[in-house]
């Protein structure tokens, strides 16, 4: 067996540990006031794997975070940490609803056609920060936090001038075409055919990054401009390519979500997914493979926040504070580079090569 | 025209500069210091948001709106600790620990609200409290300036008074200069001495005491009730601004200025018939421009030097 593989194993096995000790100790406390602690805890960690049903609810939650996770993923690889994938998904949502609406039919591609033009014009929240960055030094962290909320304030008012459907009680959008809306995949659930291409685009990023140059030239622009540069490698180019595809999945995101999901659009806030797909990225270790199982996880553990919500009448918001104390634990060195655990990880490797 | 020069000219509209500026002010000094020491908080919004609900909570149950401030203000102290403990003894990456931070305070703060009213929208059922205005006896009475200087509320005065206290401190007393030398080279800093974790871990807790003091402001004087994420990005608008400032205090001051009168341009607009959306823009678009022009300015001049 590959010797890089079982200490892949070791790193994996902890990152498990953690997240179960992680989970528990947050649950725990909220579990402890209730009659029978135990039935808190299994509500939410068995009842996500209850039926059929709600494994597709899991599915459900984790298409747009799988989307936005390969979006962070994309972006960070290239050394910046443009964070406009936040907006780009509702930037997204906005002009897929948009070309719904005002484009023709066409036929079976309508969605086909308003998940492009989503994409498209949800990328110009990662190009705006990335340019500013590449060509005047901008620092793209913080351009692109604040270009989050003056591109929320500027859709909602294009929705509220343009798309708005006055018979409506509130601020929304007019009803989305029936021919534009995705196929529904399991009965009772929202599960949609989006997460068939949210699946595929990650299993094609992973292709991508590890098995193609273009790939390889990202990861090297991203580890270190000067080693790059030193190889020839157009940085500014490369980079700026991370920014435009990260920015288009951010769009998919978004439109796959409205078009998927929603009678209308109805978003006057960010929707936060942006955010998910930062957390997703850093579960995933930045590795494409590695977003799906990371996304399903997270829509587990919302799931169980619905039943925790619905059965034992503790709010789901438990899920934030479990996600927010998993980031911190799995991103610890302390933890995973700890010299016990690398003297694991150095003796593992040495008798496999002693073989 | 002559309306827009009519709001201009009116104390009410200084007052709203005033009410806008006072959070972002205390929130982009308390960023500046953890900046200069080289550990930035991201984690802003997050500790606002806590100290606006510990203030409310608080303010409700004692029934005396200073010691919800004073709750607030150690809430934010806290995460400030705990943020120095994920980085500095966890080891965990400094801009993840503000996202988390951010992640946990707006869903902790929801559940906080929800134990405490059975609500998770709203404290409007809690009777909390709200810090007082304060009335210059003498200033306020003099004829033209007296209503611009005077009635405004005490975290206001308290915003002003900050920044030639930490600008003070930054430049004149040890502590400062240790932060700074900390900030500047870690390495350096320990050789000759410094615990460079203790430093981060102290300016740290003086960001999140500035942090929880501009939420309270905002739970306890700018409105009367929390609400579900009422910081509404205020947090990372402080960002820009402390990066606007270019890490002084006076310089923070400046730009804080620059982006409230913006904002209450675009409150004021909106009377005149102007889309809001496109005038609540204006606040966020300022930064963007300014630090690209900025940066840009750096560029070619340095470009010049070589």
């Amino acid at each position: 067996m590959n010797r890089a593989f079982l200490a892949g194993l070791v790193r994996l096995a902890i990152t498990l540990a953690v997240i179960g000790a992680v989970l528990l100790a947050v649950l725990i406390p909220f579990a402890l006031p209730h009659e029978h602690p135990g039935t808190v805890i299994a509500a939410f960690l068995l009842g996500p794997l209850s039926s059929l049903r709600h494994l597709g609810n899991v599915a459900e939650y984790a298409t747009p975070i799988a989307f936005t996770g390969l979006a962070a993923t994309v972006v960070f690889r290239s050394g910046l940490f443009n964070l406009g994938i936040e907006s780009g998904v509702f930037l997204g949502g906005l002009a897929a609803t948009t070309a719904a609406l005002l484009l023709l039919s066409f036929g079976p591609f309508t969605p086909f056609v308003a998940i492009v033009v989503g994409a498209v014009v949800g990328s110009i929240s990662c190009i705006v920060p990335g340019e500013l960055r590449l060509r005047w030094e901008a620092p793209e962290m913080v351009t692109s936090l604040v270009l989050n909320f003056a591109i929320l304030y500027a859709g909602v008012f294009f929705l509220n001038y343009y798309l708005r459907d006055p018979a409506a009680g509130s601020l929304m959008s007019y009803r989305i075409p029936a021919d534009a809306k995705l196929d529904r995949l399991l009965a009772g659930t929202r599960l949609n055919s989006g997460a068939i291409v949210a699946l595929v685009a990650c299993l094609a990023g992973g292709v991508w990054l590890y098995f193609t140059r273009s790939g390889l030239n990202l990861r090297i622009v991203g580890q270190g401009p000067v080693f790059a540069s030193h190889l020839g490698l157009p940085s500014r180019r490369i980079i700026m390519q991370a920014q435009i595809v990260g920015g288009m999945i951010a769009g998919m995101a978004g439109a796959i979500q409205v078009l998927g999901l929603y009678p209308r659009f109805s978003w006057t806030q960010l929707p936060g997914l942006g955010w998910t797909g930062i957390i997703i990225a850093i579960l995933a270790r930045e590795n494409p493979f590695y977003v799906v199982p990371a996304a399903l996880f997270l829509g587990y553990l919302q799931v169980g926040g619905d039943f925790l919500a619905r059965d034992i009448g503790i709010p789901s918001e438990v899920v934030g504070l479990i996600t927010a104390a998993i980031m911190l634990a799995v991103t610890a060195t302390a933890i995973f580079q700890h010299p016990a655990v690398l003297r694991l990880i150095r003796r593992i490797r040495q008798v496999e090569a002693a073989r | 025209m002559t309306g827009l020069l009519n709001i201009v000219a009116d104390p009410a509209t200084f007052a709203t500069v005033l009410r806008v500026m006072t959070p972002l002010l205390i929130a982009a000094l308390g960023i500046l210091i953890s900046d200069r020491a080289g550990v930035f908080n991201l984690g802003m919004e997050g500790m606002m948001l806590t100290g606006a609900l510990v203030g409310v909570l608080v303010s409700a149950w004692t029934g005396s709106a200073w010691l919800g401030l004073l709750a607030a203000v150690v809430a934010g102290g806290l995460m400030g600790a705990l943020m120095a403990f994920a980085v500095n003894t966890l080891g965990a990456n400094l801009i993840i620990t503000g996202i988390a931070l951010n992640l946990a305070a707006s869903s902790g703060t929801t559940l906080g609200l929800f134990f405490a009213t059975g609500d998770k929208g709203m404290s409007g059922a809690l009777k909390s409290g709200v810090m007082p205005s304060i009335d210059l006896a003498v200033l306020g009475s003099i004829p033209v300036i007296g209503p611009f200087v005077s009635g405004h509320n005490v975290l206001t005065y308290g915003a002003l008074l900050a920044v030639p206290l930490v600008s003070l401190m930054m430049a004149r007393t040890a502590f400062g200069l240790r932060i700074r030398a900390v900030g500047v080279d870690p390495k350096a800093a320990a050789t000759v001495g410094i615990s460079v974790k203790l430093i981060q871990l102290k300016a740290l807790i003086l960001s999140g005491v500035l942090g929880g003091m501009a939420g309270a402001y905002l739970s306890m004087g700018y409105v009367s009730w929390f609400a579900q994420d009422m910081t509404a990005g205020r947090g990372f608008i402080a960002i820009a601004i402390e990066v606007m400032g270019m890490g002084t205090a006076w310089g923070t001051l400046a730009a804080t200025v620059v982006i409230a009168i913006a904002e209450t341009l675009a409150i004021t607009m909106q009377t005149l018939g102007l889309p809001n959306e496109l005038m609540q823009m204006i606040p966020y678009v300022v930064p963007i421009v300014i630090l690209t022009i900025w940066t840009a300015r750096g560029r070619a001049k340095r470009a010049a030097l070589k």
